[in-house]
């Protein structure tokens, strides 16, 4: 029962949605029923070739390759900000500042720097993304019990010895955090990169169907891409549990 | 490294060199997200003309007029496809690009309406609430058009939309009107019922500018002359045979992106309305006016834009095909 309450709650929320798009008239070119955009994804249309199993692999391999390339470089930024206070305050404005960038009125600039495709994509959901792991992380290295350090003084460790045996360990579960937060805005920033930088991926199909008031591909594409999140945010909360099965006091689930 | 070796590998390196010469690279510069009037680069692409003209043309999605000439002036596009307007006034500000062929002949920018508004000429605009992207072309090119009716610039409100978002704005009533290309009444029929839909084309009351044109940039014009004489010579036979097959066009289109046949067939249609004027009949698809061009850089000094140098340093027509295509429509 306990896995059965959200598909139904799905389930319940798509009936409503098809019920009201009935009952009031509602337009297609505004919303169309999610039967119609249930049609578009899975069986052939007369009028159009969406070819979404080449626009979902390009889709997929751009989430993968931002969410790997967001993760490592954002983790690594962290430490390296918490190695050397230095670092630190000299680039935390930077970083902030990267951060607050509007990234779609960047993005045109980007593409004019680095071309097409694939490479963009993965620089804009970085850049939308990273964020996230950078401040978690590092939180989880600072906030570190005093007499740990006070113990490891008195015994001699290494700066390297206090990271790799209490800083980082003990950042894992804000790294996680940081990590599921990134998993999401991954999502998001490879959607906003197809709409800039690509002629392929769900991106690319949801504003070429945009610009035609094609609207059933638009839902159909915003349903794939909502699954990819929340499969991705599955994953990486799965990885969370097993990796530190003692960070999590029992009952919540997330 | 013997005086073999040293002979095979020069021969080897002399073989590649000529492999390569006989293929030109061409990366090409869009204007905007795909619509119909894309359909003739894919149609040649398809039926293999590029190839055989010794072309490999790389076709990327614009963002556009302004984005396609940056991307131009930069050389990261070889040829690329922009609002006349636009590259005039990239050029007087030193960009080094130049119109090397004409797409639309007939100026397509045009204003929807709801019937039932009372709108039934460009001079009723006079107070009313106009919807249009902050960086569209038909804002550019208001002023002058206002002018040319008898109206001041400011007699409209502006409302600035998401290109995406123009048939909702109408079909909604957030504005009393659309500025859009005429091409995009298909899509605006389905926000308003095609009989309630108002269109006044800007062109039908004295509009004279020049619309989507080619350019290239002045270095791959000294460089590639005729890789450029050859892709126009592809791309006007594609427009000859695109505008007279439009449903296997589309279909020729619709291989390469997710599109609607039956949207794209309706806008494809319109778009061949902007071809069929006596210039095309008589000199052919892409026939570059001098005295057009001249009104299309009036428009860009009427702006303020200070134009240096002479008309023809803005444009080239040396390179469009001969024998021309002319168009029997």
């Amino acid at each position: 029962m306990k896995y059965l309450k959200t598909p139904l709650v799905i389930f319940v929320l798509l009936v409503i949605w098809q019920t009201a798009v009935i009952l009031f008239k509602i337009p297609e070119y505004i919303l169309p029923t999610p039967v119609s955009a249930l049609e578009h994804l899975f069986l052939p249309q007369p009028d159009a070739d969406y070819n979404w199993v080449m626009h979902i692999k390009a889709t997929l391999l751009e989430i993968v390759l931002a969410f790997a390339v967001t993760s490592v470089a954002g983790i690594s930024i962290a430490i390296l900000l918490a190695w050397s206070d230095a670092i630190r305050r000299a680039s935390m404005p930077l970083f902030v500042f990267i951060n607050s960038l509007p990234i779609i009125a960047v993005a045109p600039l980007l593409l004019l720097w680095s071309g097409y495709g694939l490479k963009t994509n993965i620089i804009i959901a970085f850049l939308i993304s990273f964020f996230p792991v950078v401040i978690n992380t590092g939180t989880g290295l600072a906030s570190i019990e005093e007499e740990l350090l006070d113990l490891v003084k008195y015994l001699h460790g290494t700066k390297l010895q206090v990271f790799m045996k209490l800083r980082i360990p003990n950042s894992l579960p804000f790294i996680f955090t940081g990590l599921k937060i990134c998993s999401t805005m991954c999502v998001v920033g490879a959607i906003v990169g197809e709409f800039i930088a690509s002629d392929r991926g769900l991106g690319y199909i949801i504003i070429n169907s945009q610009y035609t008031m094609d609207s059933p591909p638009i839902y159909a594409g915003l349903m794939l891409v909502s699954l990819f999140g929340v499969a991705l945010f599955g994953l990486v909360s799965l990885a969370e549990r097993l990796c530190i099965p003692w960070a999590r006091p029992a009952g919540q689930e997330l | 490294m013997n005086r073999r070796m040293v002979a095979a590998l020069v021969f080897a390196a002399a073989m590649t060199a000529g492999a390569f010469a006989q293929t030109t690279k061409i990366n090409f510069q869009l204007n905007w997200k795909i619509s119909g009037d894309h359909a003739p680069y894919y149609v040649a692409m398809e039926k293999g003309w590029f190839k055989d003209a010794g072309l490999d043309v790389n076709v990327m999605i614009g963002q556009g007029s302004g984005f396609t000439v940056q991307m131009v002036d930069t050389g990261k596009a070889d040829i690329g496809i922009s609002d006349a307007p636009v590259p005039i006034e990239g050029r007087a500000k030193g960009a080094n690009i130049k119109i090397v062929g004409i797409i639309f002949d007939k100026h397509p920018n045009c204003m929807f309406f709801w019937k039932d508004s009372g709108i039934t000429k460009p001079q009723d605009l006079k107070g009313k609430t106009v919807a249009v992207p902050a960086s569209d072309g038909h804002k550019v090119m208001w002023p002058a058009f206002a002018q040319l009716i008898g109206l001041n610039p400011d007699d409209v409100k502006f409302v600035n939309i998401e290109p995406t978002a123009k048939p909702a704005a109408l079909g909604t009533r957030k504005a009393d009107v659309v500025f859009e290309l005429y091409t995009g009444k298909p899509f605006m029929e389905k926000a308003v019922p095609a009989d309630k839909l108002g269109a006044i084309i800007w062109a039908d009351y004295g509009f004279n500018a020049y619309a989507h044109s080619y350019i290239a940039s002045d270095s791959f014009i000294a460089s590639n002359p005729e890789a450029l004489r050859k892709f126009l010579q592809v791309v006007y036979r594609a427009w000859d045979y695109t505008l007279n097959n439009i449903p296997e066009a589309i279909s020729i289109l619709s291989k390469y992106h997710p599109i609607n046949r039956d949207d794209f067939v309706a806008n494809l249609t319109s778009v061949r309305e902007f071809f069929k004027t006596d210039r095309y009949r008589n000199f052919g698809i892409g026939y570059i006016d001098p005295a057009r061009m001249n009104d299309t850089i009036n428009i860009v000094k009427e702006k303020g834009i200070e134009i240096k140098g002479v008309p023809r340093d803005y444009y080239n027509p040396d390179f469009l095909p001969n024998p021309p295509f002319k168009f029997n429509f």
